[in-house]
């Protein structure tokens, strides 16, 4: 049966075991709530959590685990002696299972009968056309070798489905059953329906962590692989990028990180003073009606996709600097792209962020700061500048560290933006690019995967993650301490 | 209540330091000041009682234009401080905040060092000449709040690492650091201890030597001990008053004599 029907089927049965788990439940109170430990819609919860949950866990499980389990099966019926010189044992499994997916598509429908399917003799029928003619489609001819193993794999996939149902349908039933037979006014089914959405909750946010674990694995296993082939010391301190895919490249990280860093200083050195001034604007100033208008619209353009700003960078900001600063002007810039046009078009994306943070932090200051300093005779700009803006400095230099860790991660504004040569210039009209923009030239292209020109990109991005990481944290700290201030 | 100390009160000064007439406040629709007539003298403790949401607040902050920050709250009448209008257009609220001075409920010192937050007034106002002038000023208001002796070694701690009263006590140095002539006080105890209010109520009544102190408050006790004269508001309406005396031995207004005897409130 397949899963999605199965698991239609236990939810059906949860959705019964609530009705019965309740009637239950009030029975063994003779009908009056009063005398039953929870609300009766708990014994009904209960008996339904218990029921499907559980039930589908195993389901989910079993759908993943069945295909390796097979697969190893198969995969030890082929004799080494079949193999060809060369050929890998994934290749020739990838062979069998979709020989196996297109013997199961052609019964499905009708262009094999049941009976067909399982005696196929190669020498009387084509099977590559037949699989074909069913729209999967065959490198090659189908060898004795390879059908066998698809229809080994065929079986072993049919009894592991019929197996897959019975057990989850036992699991659902029985729990059922056995929760239902414990249902009784006694049972204490609210805490154990608390205890459940408990641990729903626990398992949310083991999600979240685990995913972060999973991806900073995927990055060091990569990375020590790349350091196995590219010395470390050449890595970190050289001064030259120039990866040629043929070998012999210089993979020097340093033009690249100072790349990141001038085009985020500029973006942060644009961002930073407009952000925080329209904050103390909106938070100190503006009245009402404008508050309301003037922050919504500001903070739409955080919703504007970053490839957008680029755009914006590579068709208006570019041409613009270009016409002042180039040629025709100043004579300082060759081209369009460059670290000043990445970097005002990047502080222009940060403005929201830094104004809506600081906003927020601002406010957060209480009022009675602004009563003693206005009780006391100050302005409002001297209250602004030596009372909020001090209270509120710990948490306005988080919210900047947050917006410098976004300034270092961006990408599409870089490759759009700044050009694509890594160079180590302070010449803030030349291109350069930055970490990001080359980990996206590295893993696109038809490089071999497990040369060190690709997998540099991911010690590039670990060397990013651990860089943002750091910022983060640091940013968090200093919010987390701002916050004890006043609560 | 103690009626023997509070007929030997008397007032040592008739001149008047302000004066309000016909005082209206509005906040948006809400009337919530009425026809408030009230003379307030120098060197005189004056006492605003009643009953909670009565606008005795609401009309203290309108003595130093405070509630000029909150933007639906519109003031009608005449307050006069020394004979001039402060709701006149030439008038600059801050430096009339710079005059009148300001206690809140709550102590709210800055997030600053203990000095800082004394000579923030000084500071923003320009009055001392040198840093021993400042020292000078910092350290006479910080005596003339009774917390010398308690901050003088930690002048540079942190002002919010205080205790509530000693914080309480600092932001009253730090409103009398700028030289007000009037002090205005809403309820400076009720985030107090009794020791604390105590400590505050005594040094309340050393400032009258220098300025005109208005204090609001819910103690009809505290009332009693440190003013000489006292306002009851009731309803928006200032319903009596007079001597501290008078008012809670022997009021003219039968709602005053509810008031303090128990019965609204």
């Amino acid at each position: 049966m397949p899963a999605l029907w199965l698991a239609v089927i236990v939810l059906a049965l949860a959705g019964i075991g609530y009705f019965i788990g309740r009637a239950r439940a009030l029975k063994s109170a003779d009908g009056d709530i009063r005398l039953l430990h929870s609300l009766p819609s708990y014994y009904g919860s209960n008996v339904a959590m218990l029921t499907a949950v559980p039930a589908l866990l195993v389901l989910i499980v079993w759908t993943i685990v069945q295909p390796l389990v097979v697969n190893m099966h198969v995969a030890g019926l082929i004799p080494v002696s079949e193999l060809d010189e060369g050929v890998n044992l994934n290749l020739v499994m990838s062979d069998v299972r979709r020989v196996a997916e297109g013997l199961q598509a052609a019964v499905a429908q009708g262009a094999l009968s049941v009976q067909a399917a399982a005696n196929i003799d190669l020498g009387a029928v084509d099977l590559r056309a037949i699989l074909g003619s069913v729209g999967v489609a065959l490198g090659s001819d189908v060898t004795m070798v390879t059908l066998d193993a698809a229809q080994q794999y065929r079986g072993a996939t049919a009894t592991g489905q019929i197996a897959m149902t019975v057990v989850v349908l036992m699991v659902a039933l029985g729990l059922m059953g056995y929760t239902l037979s414990k249902t009784n006014k006694e049972l204490r089914a609210r805490n154990i329906v608390e205890r459940g959405v408990k641990i729903a909750l626990i398992s949310a946010a083991m999600i979240a962590i685990l995913t972060t674990i999973g991806i900073i694995f995927s990055l060091v296993f990569n990375t020590i692989e790349f350091f196995r082939m590219y010395s470390f010391s050449d890595f970190f301190f050289g001064t030259t990028w120039a990866p040629s895919f043929g070998g012999g490249s210089a993979l020097g990280v340093l033009p690249l990180l100072w790349g990141t860093l001038y085009i985020s200083l500029i973006a942060l050195a644009v961002a930073v003073p407009i952000g925080l001034f329209a904050a103390v604007y909106l938070s100190e100033y503006a009245s009402r009606p404008v508050r309301a208008f003037a922050k919504p619209l500001l903070e739409i353009l955080a919703g504007i996709p970053t490839i957008v700003y680029g755009l914006f960078a590579l068709l208006t900001v570019g041409p613009l600097l270009q016409r002042v600063f180039g040629d025709g002007g100043l004579g300082w810039m060759d081209a369009a792209s460059s670290v000043m046009t990445a970097g005002l078009v990047m502080g222009i994306m940060l403005i929201p962020f830094v104004s809506s943070l600081s906003d927020d932090i601002i406010n957060s200051v209480p009022q009675t700061m602004r009563d003693g300093s206005y009780g006391l005779g100050a302005t409002r700009s001297e209250t602004i500048r030596q009372v909020i803006l001090p209270a509120a400095l710990p948490g306005i230099v988080g919210a900047i560290l947050l917006a410098a860790s976004r300034a270092i991660g961006e990408t599409m504004i870089v490759v759009l933006g700044a050009g694509a040569a890594a160079r180590l210039s302070l010449n803030p009209f030349e291109a350069m690019t930055t970490v990001t923009a080359k980990i996206v030239s590295q893993l696109t292209g038809d490089a071999d995967f497990a040369s060190p020109e690709a997998l540099v990109a991911f010690s590039l991005g670990m060397t990013l993650f651990v860089i943002t990481l750091g910022l983060n944290i640091f940013a968090l700290y200093i919010v987390r301490k701002y916050r004890e201030q006043y609560e | 209540m103690n009626d023997m100390r509070l007929t030997e009160r008397k007032v040592d000064s008739k001149e008047i330091k302000i004066e309000a007439r016909d005082v209206q406040v509005f906040y948006g629709d809400t009337h919530a000041i009425k026809d408030v007539n009230v003379d307030i003298l120098d060197k005189t403790v004056t006492a605003f009682i009643g009953p909670s949401g009565c606008g005795k607040s609401t009309f203290l902050r309108t003595l130093n234009r405070m509630n000029d920050t909150i933007d639906i709250c519109r003031v009608e009448g005449a307050i006069n401080l020394d004979g001039e209008d402060i709701y006149d257009k030439r008038v600059d609220p801050v430096q009339l905040r710079a005059k009148v001075g300001m206690v809140f409920q709550k102590p709210n010192p800055f997030p600053k060092s203990i000095y800082d937050n004394v000579a923030y007034g000084p500071r923003i106002h320009g009055l001392a000449q040198s840093k021993a002038d400042l020292d000078e000023i910092v350290e006479r208001s910080l005596r003339g709040a009774a917390i010398w002796n308690e901050v003088k070694d930690r002048l540079h701690a942190p002002g919010t690492g205080l205790s509530g009263g000693q914080q309480q006590r600092l932001c009253i140095a730090r409103a009398v650091a700028t030289s007000p002539e009037v002090l205005l006080m809403d309820e400076p105890c009720s985030a107090l201890d009794p020791i604390a209010t105590g400590q505050v109520e005594d040094l309340i009544d050393e400032l009258r030597e220098k300025f005109s102190v208005v204090i609001v408050t819910h103690s009809m006790q505290q009332a009693a001990r440190v003013s000489q004269r006292t306002a009851f508001f009731h309803l928006g309406n200032l319903v009596e008053y007079g001597e501290t005396g008078q008012i809670f031995t022997n009021p003219t207004d039968p709602r005053t004599e509810s008031y303090i005897t128990g019965r609204i409130g």
